[in-house]
């Protein structure tokens, strides 16, 4: 998580508007759900691959990572898919060859998907999507939250980190009772030092004028209409390859 | 007088739980200066900060704002911190948000400014903190220094008449120390009214024009550096030492108070032109042994 986040704010599309972006994966998503899979999906994982490893820089390896995740979990699925039920006469479980198929389609249409929000999540901080949400209409108090949410995570995971680094020197992991013991010092230690740290920050905000509104202004990002029409053109793109090797199929 | 623009007269402040942390204390922050409250960690120097922007209320005596004195509520609280801008020493408590433009705007908005405005002043807070390049950085993924010329950035964006810093060099390293000095030191120019508090009495002497030992709750006493650090009885009271300058100042002369008219060298720069002046004048006299400074 940590790597995708740094990525995310150093990799070389970071200062294009993260409209620009949400459009690129919000576009290629909707083909992936909505057009055949089989032809599509392939080239909406090679675009968006492309897009993220040549475009934004992002390491190839690091792409691998992210979707191997979900991809995991795909594949472990692919035999659930596959498995055809029979409750006809008592229970009796078959593998259905016609399976095979829309198993196909799930995997493809999924890592298609996958691969859509793999862009956006190794292209764009969370945070910078925050005004677009904003814009779409969710509230300002659940907006908020995601922001104070987000800085104070780091807040946390670093404090987290140290405490147990100052642990492990002791030989606070040899072990399994002391590892038991170690980590449940550790949550208490953390959850005690949230409590103060949230008191401290309190004073801090009050400091700057804090009233019960936490308004912030983003930089000032620019839309590139250059990019938006490269973008806008692939999807149509996308989409028509799409259907014609699929109309070639049939 | 006029010129004193906040002032703590006899506040008692004792922490829920029985720490009595401030005991009589007195204090008084003149236009212009730069003022460092010299104490001891743990003496209580952040629970006094902690009063002079009325986060924390005594339980007696009283924060003098111009010479009237101070009341708790929302509206008055507001305008009080709208001239007064406190930096706490550990800036992860006052940086909020994730980007650093985000977060430096957020104090300018909450003063009303409009967006045009505050974009004007976000931009020449981080220009003067020369952190313009941080501007869409990942607040965590900055170093404690840059952390820290952030927080002040946000606090300077809102404009303070006096800016009252809990140590700003803590946990810097010496060039980053400098820098932020540098940086202050324009503010202070440019006509802000400047507080920190230190336990470092080197940097206390050659940086602030006022020095307010700080001891268990108390100002022991307040003035210039340079009567300050004069007097021994009081250094020693408050578990001091004398400032390094100081001290080969003194031993150059054989007691500072006989070195020269305008006083004993302030900075690092001055102790040594004073002791190249002394190597010089002893080579003219053809005494190479003279050298040896005299005791």
């Amino acid at each position: 998580m940590l790597a995708i986040d740094r990525w995310a704010w150093t990799n070389r599309w970071r200062r294009y508007h993260p409209a620009e972006k949400g459009l690129l994966a919000g576009g290629m998503l909707l083909l992936a759900v909505a057009l055949p899979a089989p032809t599509t999906g392939p080239v909406i994982i090679a675009v968006m691959f492309l897009a993220t490893v040549a475009g934004a820089g992002i390491p190839a390896l690091t792409w691998l990572r992210v979707m191997a995740l979900p991809g995991a979990f795909l594949i472990t699925s692919i035999p659930f898919l596959v498995l055809s039920l029979d409750f006809s006469s008592g229970l009796s479980v078959a593998l259905s060859p016609q399976g095979w198929e829309p198993a196909l389609h799930v995997v493809l249409r999924s890592l298609a998907a996958v691969s859509c929000l793999t862009f956006l999540t190794l292209t764009t901080p969370a945070i910078d999507l925050v005004p677009l949400l904003r814009r779409l209409g969710v509230p300002r108090p659940v907006v908020e939250m995601m922001l104070l949410i987000y800085r104070l995570v780091f807040v946390f995971l670093e404090r987290a980190a140290s405490a147990r680094q100052a642990q492990i020197a002791r030989q606070g992991y040899a072990g399994f009772r002391n590892s038991l013991r170690s980590l449940g010092l550790l949550v208490t230690n953390l959850f005690q030092r949230s409590l103060e740290r949230a008191q401290r920050m309190e004073t801090g905000l009050a400091a700057r004028g804090f009233q019960g509104e936490l308004r912030v202004l983003t930089p000032q990002w620019t839309l590139s209409q250059f990019r938006l029409i490269i973008i806008i053109s692939l999807l149509l793109g996308v989409a028509a390859t799409g259907l014609a090797l699929d109309a070639a199929a049939l | 007088m006029s010129s004193i623009v906040l002032a703590a007269s006899g506040i008692d402040y004792t922490y829920p739980g029985g720490v009595q942390a401030l005991q009589g204390l007195d204090l008084t922050i003149e236009k212009g200066r730069k003022l460092a409250i010299l104490g001891p960690n743990g003496s209580g120097k952040t629970t006094l900060l902690l009063h002079l922007n009325g986060t924390l209320r005594p339980s007696s005596g009283q924060i003098l704002i111009n010479s009237r004195p101070l009341s708790y509520d929302r509206d008055s609280l507001t305008a009080w911190r709208r001239r007064v801008g406190l930096v706490l020493q550990d800036p992860d408590d006052q940086l909020f948000s994730a980007n650093v433009y985000q977060d430096v705007s957020f104090g300018p908005l909450n003063l009303g400014l409009s967006e045009a405005e505050t974009r004007v002043r976000v931009n020449a807070a981080l220009t003067a903190l020369r952190i313009d390049k941080l501007a869409d950085r990942a607040t965590h993924m900055l170093s404690l220094g840059q952390k820290k010329r952030v927080a002040i950035a946000g606090i300077l964006a809102m404009q303070p008449e006096l800016l009252i810093l809990d140590e700003p060099t803590a946990g810097l390293d010496p060039q980053g120390a400098v820098h932020l000095l540098g940086v202050l030191q324009k503010l202070h120019e440019a006509g802000t009214t400047l507080v920190f508090s230190t336990h470092d009495v080197d940097l206390a002497y050659t940086w602030a024009d006022q020095v307010a030992i700080f001891v268990k709750g108390r100002v022991l006493k307040q003035g210039d550096a340079a009567t300050v650090f004069a007097d021994q009885e009081l250094l020693r009271a408050a578990r001091l030492k004398t400032p390094l300058i100081l001290d080969i100042a003194q031993v150059l002369y054989g007691g500072w108070h006989a070195c020269a008219a305008d006083g004993p060298p302030r900075s690092r720069a001055a102790l040594l032109r004073l002791l190249q002046e002394s190597i010089d004048r002893s080579g003219r006299d053809g005494e190479p042994e003279s050298i040896r400074v005299r005791r």
